[in-house]
């Protein structure tokens, strides 16, 4: 196989088997996935259909029973655990609950992801500034998460995955714990961020419609893909 | 991420749960404020008994007593159980010895001292003035009168305290007033009580403390008084002044004395008495510091009780940390972090504390003594102490607290740091 261009991110046969008590549960059973730079996927699915387990792979949090990961060409599995934190700093994660730290103010949060990068104060400041301000949060920024709403909420997650200019935004769920409402205008954020910046941007979701608006979407059912298409 | 960042996420955690880091740091406080208390009074203690004993009693002096110990069994117990005893004239043997310049029989016994109404226990001693005056020339001084050099049998000097007993002008007695002894003989049967009226000559300077030389609440008399009084030729102990205080010269006299008297006596420098006292200073101050120490380990288990509990708590957040791409070893420094501020911070306010209940113990202790012990009357000096907190002290106290909190944090600290994070994600 000839790889012209690289892939953002590649798997090959990626299985994961879980053992639950003495039972083994098989949640990936061979998924094969290519997403190329500025590519806007969905991967939709019931659940137990193995999305977050597939998530949690591509965002190198766990490691696959069999099977690869590469990032950028990178094999994931050759990488020691301190490599491995190197690399989710490439990955920008944005979770269904949010994840932020409730004592840390929004501008806290985002700078929080810059200081594990090891930048300045100063540079972290401009940077979270400038970020809370793309995804409309400026007036808000000095808050902490209790203080806000869930869309604006998500809003700070977003603006904190993409604080250390990751090489693709990887979403669990961004609209579930939201109104439809929020719900459009955070996938609208999201759409524009692809569009005009280019952010490479992976979404596990089980809602028909936010899948409908990325570029391409798979259907994953019992550990398997087993439909793609593109929107 | 950066140290000053570290250090920052740390104090921001510790600062969410204010009233549990509060009590988590109180822990140490208490064993630091222990350990820093105690210490400070043992070595304020030790430093005003050193000091007293060097200007109560001259280094080039040796202590001949019979066996037994003069000072805690310091050096040889040989003549222990012997019927030896030592006698005045025992003086003019002494003083044949190369290195000797000359040598005091003192005759000690508890006697009561009347004067008007009131009446003490102390212990009267018996001296040759003269002698003792050139032995002691630095604290066996008069303040007032005059110490007489070849008195007559009736003269006592007394002690400042025996004078002013209370430090309050209410004089017991003074130059010229007389005083009465009251001796019970119970060599003799029924035991009867002698009566000795004294003329006091002189009233020392004080001198303070309670050396082994001259005393505040003691009252002298002439050897040959105390003699006749007592009804002994005995003396308890024989001060012998050298001609230096090489130690070659206490050794050479020292073994004179002991070949002199077919090893029966004991003889004790001064030097060595104060290295005793040192080195028993060295045990209580360690062992003091020992049970202080265990409170801190307490404290300790506090620490990583806490922590392990904090670590539950906070399971979710160190899966974000590590899905931000935190290294596992910036989590076991952010929680060693926590460790070392509060370690820091106990230690802090610990040292604070313990120098305040070391002087507020110290007052306590301050001002007992002779007085204190009011009527009844001691023989006993009056001393003050000042709780000295060294900067080694001080030092260590802070090493020790941060080092404790460390130790105790590793275990948890460890465990968060081996956190996968995607079970850390999940954790509800």
């Amino acid at each position: 196989m000839t790889i012209l261009i690289t892939p953002v991110l590649q798997t090959i046969n990626l299985q994961k088997t879980y053992m639950l008590g003495k039972i083994p549960v098989e949640a990936l059973r061979g998924v094969d996935l290519k997403v190329e730079k500025g590519d806007f996927l969905a991967i939709l699915g019931p659940s137990g259909s193995g999305k977050s387990t597939l998530l949690s792979l591509i965002g190198v949090l766990d490691k696959p029973t069999e099977g690869k990961v590469f990032i950028e060409g990178v094999d994931a599995s050759t990488l020691s655990d301190n490599q491995l934190a190197d690399l989710r700093r490439s990955i920008g994660f944005v979770f269904q609950f949010f994840n932020l730290i409730p004592r840390l103010t929004a501008r806290g949060n985002v700078e929080l992801t810059m200081a594990i990068l090891g930048l300045g104060k100063a540079e972290r400041r401009k940077g979270a500034e400038e970020l809370l301000e793309t995804v409309g949060l400026k007036e808000r920024m000095n808050h902490k998460p209790a203080e806000l709403s869930g869309g604006e909420r998500q809003r700070v997650a977003i603006a904190r995955a993409l604080a250390n200019n990751p090489k693709f935004l990887l979403m669990d769920e961004p609209t579930g714990n939201i109104d439809s409402k929020t719900a459009n205008e955070i996938i609208e954020l999201v759409k524009r961020l692809n569009e005009e910046k280019g952010v490479t941007t992976i979404v596990v979701t089980h809602d028909q419609n936010t899948a409908l608006q990325a570029k391409r979407r798979v259907r994953m059912l019992d550990g398997l893909i087993v439909e793609e298409k593109v929107n | 991420m950066k140290v000053s960042d570290i250090f920052s996420y740390a104090f921001g955690a510790i600062r969410l749960r204010k009233l549990r880091a509060g009590l988590t740091t109180l822990g140490v406080v208490i064993g630091i404020a222990a350990i820093v208390a105690l210490l400070s009074i043992t070595q304020g203690l030790q430093a005003t008994i050193s000091e007293q004993l060097q200007t109560g009693f001259a280094t080039d002096t040796l202590i001949v007593s019979t066996g037994g110990g003069f000072f805690m069994g310091a050096g040889a117990v040989t003549a222990a159980e012997s019927d030896f005893n030592l006698l005045v004239n025992y003086t003019e043997i002494i003083d044949e010895i190369e290195g000797v310049v000359t040598s005091v029989a003192v005759i000690e016994k508890p006697c009561y001292i009347k004067s008007g109404e009131r009446e003490f226990i102390l212990a009267v001693v018996g001296v040759n003035f003269t002698k003792y005056v050139n032995i002691y020339s630095s604290t066996f001084v008069a303040e007032s009168g005059d110490i007489p050099l070849n008195p007559e049998n009736e003269v006592v000097v007394v002690g400042k305290r025996v004078s002013d007993p209370w430090k309050n002008g209410t004089i017991f007695c003074n130059v010229d007033d007389a005083v009465e002894i009251v001796w019970t003989n119970a060599s003799r049967l029924p035991p009867r009580n002698e009566t000795h009226t004294g003329h006091v000559a002189a009233v020392l300077k004080e001198i303070g403390g309670f050396g082994i030389g001259p005393s505040d609440s003691r009252v002298y008399i002439p050897t040959s008084q105390a003699q006749s009084f007592f009804g002994t030729d005995e003396c308890n102990s024989i001060i012998v002044k050298l001609e230096n205080d090489d130690e070659a010269t206490i050794e050479s006299v020292s073994e004179a004395i002991d070949e002199a008297f077919g090893g029966q006596v004991q003889v004790t420098s001064s030097t060595a008495v104060l290295e005793t006292i040192s080195s028993i200073f060295s045990i209580v101050e360690l062992f003091l510091a020992g049970i202080a120490a265990i409170s801190l380990l307490v404290a300790g288990v506090g620490i990583m009780n806490i922590m392990i509990v904090s670590l539950m708590e906070r399971t979710r957040e160190i899966g974000i940390l590590k899905a931000l791409g935190m290294k596992s070893r910036t989590v076991l420094a952010i929680f060693l972090s926590e460790a070392v501020i509060v370690g820091l911070m106990g230690a802090i306010f610990g040292i604070g504390f313990g120098w305040v209940l070391a002087n507020v113990a110290a007052r306590i202790f301050t001002g007992g003594g002779f007085a204190a012990a009011g009527e009844q009357g001691a023989v006993g000096g009056e001393f003050a102490i000042t709780p000295i907190v060294t900067p080694t002290v001080m030092l260590g106290a802070l090493g020790f607290g941060i080092a404790v909190s460390v130790i105790f944090a590793l275990y948890p600290a460890w465990r968060a740091s081996k956190l996968k994070p995607v079970d850390a994600l999940r954790y509800e």
